[in-house]
């Protein structure tokens, strides 16, 4: 059983990550991680410490646990240029801040630290209205290249097709044969897939002004210590033969920052697969964490509502009904933690051992989690 | 002329838009400055808005527009309660009331619920969606701060069967520094009429050591408008021009409800990760009737309903108010 701490800010409830429901949640590691969300507070997505929380916290629970394997998401960068007005150079301090983040937990626990990017980010330019489609337009909060069409009338593939802000429409059999998959891995994928240009995005269920999106980059920075990865899916396979030559290996997952942003020695990996891109985001970290694409399950036109029935499982961790298997965290035998404000990303995605995240959700800094999913290394 | 919705009863004359920026004088009376413009559409579960005694279970279209007429200083919409109206015109959309209702059928809701900034601000686009909602069988409810003229809260009543009211503080000083309001003697007065009229919750957010004292007396005021009625005390989450200030302490609030169980059956306190006091108890033997999931201001969740017989606590037989039955989250996915 996976236990998950909640921390509201001085104030903790221990549940049962699988059924949400209280537990005593007491013993050596969950004390000793109750202490260290509390010795260390959210400060916010975009708040200037945001980033800074990231080593503080993991310095600490590295010190605590001694693991042999630390994952690291660094994203204040990403939340703040996505909704907050930056002149020119702030971006790019909010960058090399990142970056001076992930310098300062390499040197300071020494470990072999890995940094990866994700994408760089585009002024926003347009939005596109789904709205007045006879069939149903759905537009994830956080994809603004992806949206799912469902049940689109003729009219409706004739205004998609001659939409200038598009740049495909894909149909699910066309996802399914670009990523080998047989009927049966198509029943989370919309009837159309509709991509937008660059600077486009989808008009979605939120207001909140976008200022910068993310842009699709098609290759991915990786630095070079880490050796030649062709794909993002061969980066946990890198990483797992790291950690059979070095004892201490950590990677800092620096979102939105591109080839454009980065600013030490990297090679480049491709960031998808054909015309398909990853987004930051739950597909993107779960391709990279299990090595396989990650389309089928996660993608930006699935109409993840209707996973949220009562029975649900796993009511803490989003949209997620599931954790998912085969993650970096659940394939290494040594010890392994996750620390990130990147919010649920973090206990669901990496699969280690114990994980701390932002209870951040749509900006709202509500606390902290953490999730210990091992307790017997 | 006056505006004869909010009890702000502001002058609009010639260009004058309004504390809320949402309406103006017209040839034929006051008029909407924004008629179907939307800031947001987005699926939820009832228990998020919150609703805890709504069609539990139940799925929902959260809708919203633009403005307010309060002054909140911790507004947690504030992008689109706060900012001028006339600056978000070009991102908000244009939803005319079937097309509305329309994508809350096709995304298999059973409500709609304006729960996004103020109802009062967009009454006569909201009285066009309920025409459009009833002819498809679809309830609506939504979040007030109350706030409205006798006028104002009979259209909230006739639009609305099921209304939230958020009694956010008693005193004068109270409610000018934080709400930007003379009194909120109005919204005890409409909280009143509305539980005459439809299904009535009410959402109190607390803040230490400012409106926490006043508990009491608001409890006291709910139990002589109806003991029944749903009470969500919230820790207020401190955002906007409050981001700096100290998170409220959690047991010494709650502490300050425990007597209050006793009259108002229905208290939760909650608005915070992993709160215990978000469940449903049988006034008459105390079985804990409904479970859910406290995930924050992200949004409550319906865990388990032991309800039998549609509202009857299964080891006494009593009634639990419920306005709607028990509803399957899919069940009406068929349809779309």
């Amino acid at each position: 059983m996976s236990i998950a701490i909640l921390d509201a800010r001085e104030w903790q409830q221990a549940v049962d990550l699988g059924t949400g429901r209280p537990v005593a949640g007491q013993g050596p590691k969950t004390d000793m991680v109750r202490g260290l969300l509390a010795r260390h507070p959210f400060p916010g997505d975009r708040d200037p410490r945001g980033n800074t929380w990231v080593t503080d916290t993991a310095l600490d629970l590295t010190a605590a646990y001694d693991p042999d394997f630390v994952f690291l998401t660094y994203a204040r960068q990403y939340y703040s240029a996505r909704y907050s007005p930056l002149h020119d150079g702030e971006r790019a301090e909010m960058v090399a801040a990142a970056f001076a983040e992930a310098q300062r937990f390499a040197s300071q626990s020494g470990y072999l630290t890995v940094v990866i990017g994700t994408c760089g980010m585009t002024p926003a330019v347009a939005g596109i209205d789904l709205t007045g489609l006879d069939g149903l337009g759905v537009a994830a909060n956080w994809s603004t290249r992806y949206a799912g069409v469902y049940n689109p009338s003729p009219r409706d593939l004739d205004f998609l097709a001659k939409h200038d802000g598009l740049e495909r429409v894909a149909s699910r059999a066309e996802i399914l044969e670009l990523f080998g998959g047989g009927p049966e891995d198509g029943k989370r994928l919309p009837d159309y897939m509709v991509v937008n240009r660059t600077g486009r995005y989808f008009n979605t269920t939120s207001l909140r002004r976008l200022l910068m999106i993310p842009n699709a980059a098609p290759v991915m920075p990786v630095s070079t210590n880490l050796g030649p990865v062709d794909s993002i899916t061969d980066i946990k396979a890198a990483l797992l033969a790291l950690l059979a030559t070095h004892k201490k290996v950590a990677v800092a997952y620096l979102e939105s920052v591109g080839c454009e942003d980065f600013q030490i020695p990297y090679t480049t990996c491709r960031n998808g697969l054909d015309w398909y891109r990853y987004e930051p985001g739950d597909a993107h970290y779960l391709t990279m964490t299990t090595g396989r694409h990650a389309v089928f399950s996660h993608n930006g036109g699935y109409r993840y509502y209707l996973d949220d029935t009562e029975t649900k499982k796993y009511p803490f961790s989003g949209y997620f009904t599931e954790i998912p298997q085969g993650s970096i965290g659940q394939d290494y035998p040594g010890r392994s933690i996750a620390v990130g404000n990147r919010s649920m990303f973090m206990h669901v995605t990496t699969g280690c051992d114990i994980t701390v995240e932002c209870f951040a959700r749509n900006l709202y800094n509500q606390g902290l989690m953490a999730v210990l999913h091992r307790d017997d290394k | 002329m006056l505006c004869p919705y909010c009890e702000r009863k502001c002058r609009l004359d010639g260009d004058a838009v309004g504390f809320c920026r949402m309406y103006v004088a017209g040839e034929d009376g006051i008029r909407e400055r924004f008629p179907d413009r939307w800031c947001a559409y987005a699926v939820s579960r009832l228990e998020t808005i919150p609703f805890y005694h709504v069609y539990p279970g139940g799925r929902c279209l959260v809708v919203g527009t633009a403005g307010c007429n309060l002054d909140c200083r911790y507004c947690s919409n504030a992008y689109a309660a706060k900012e001028d109206p006339a600056e978000l015109a070009d991102i908000l959309l244009t939803l005319r009331p079937e097309t509305l209702v329309d994508l809350a059928r096709k995304q298999g809701c059973h409500a709609i619920v304006f729960s996004i900034n103020e109802p009062t601000v967009s009454l006569p686009t909201l009285q066009r969606v309920s025409k459009a909602a009833k002819a498809a069988g679809m309830p609506m409810g939504c979040l007030t701060n109350g706030y409205a003229t006798t006028l104002g809260t009979r259209l909230l009543g006739e639009i609305f069967s099921f209304v939230n009211v958020s009694l956010k503080g008693l005193n004068a000083a109270f409610c000018e520094k934080y709400l930007g309001i003379a009194d909120s003697s109005p919204v005890i007065r409409n909280i009143r009429e509305l539980a005459a009229h439809c299904h009535v919750e009410v959402t109190t957010p607390v803040i230490e050591s400012e409106n926490d004292h006043e508990l009491d007396q608001m409890a006291a005021i709910l139990a002589d408008i109806d003991p029944l009625i749903p009470w969500h005390v919230f820790r207020l989450l401190p955002v906007y021009k409050m981001s700096n200030d100290k998170y409220p302490g959690i047991e010494s609030l709650n502490a300050k409800l425990v007597e209050h169980r006793k009259t108002l059956p229905y208290i939760y306190f909650h608005n915070f990760i992993g709160s215990p006091w978000v469940n449903t108890t049988c006034p008459a033997c105390g079985q804990t009737v409904i479970t859910r999931h406290s995930l924050g201001c992200g949004g409550d969740k319906l865990d388990e309903f032991r309800l039998v017989d549609g509202n009857h606590c299964p080891a006494c037989g009593g009634q639990i108010r419920l306005h709607g039955e028990k509803v399957t989250w899919n069940s009406k996915e068929a349809t779309a």
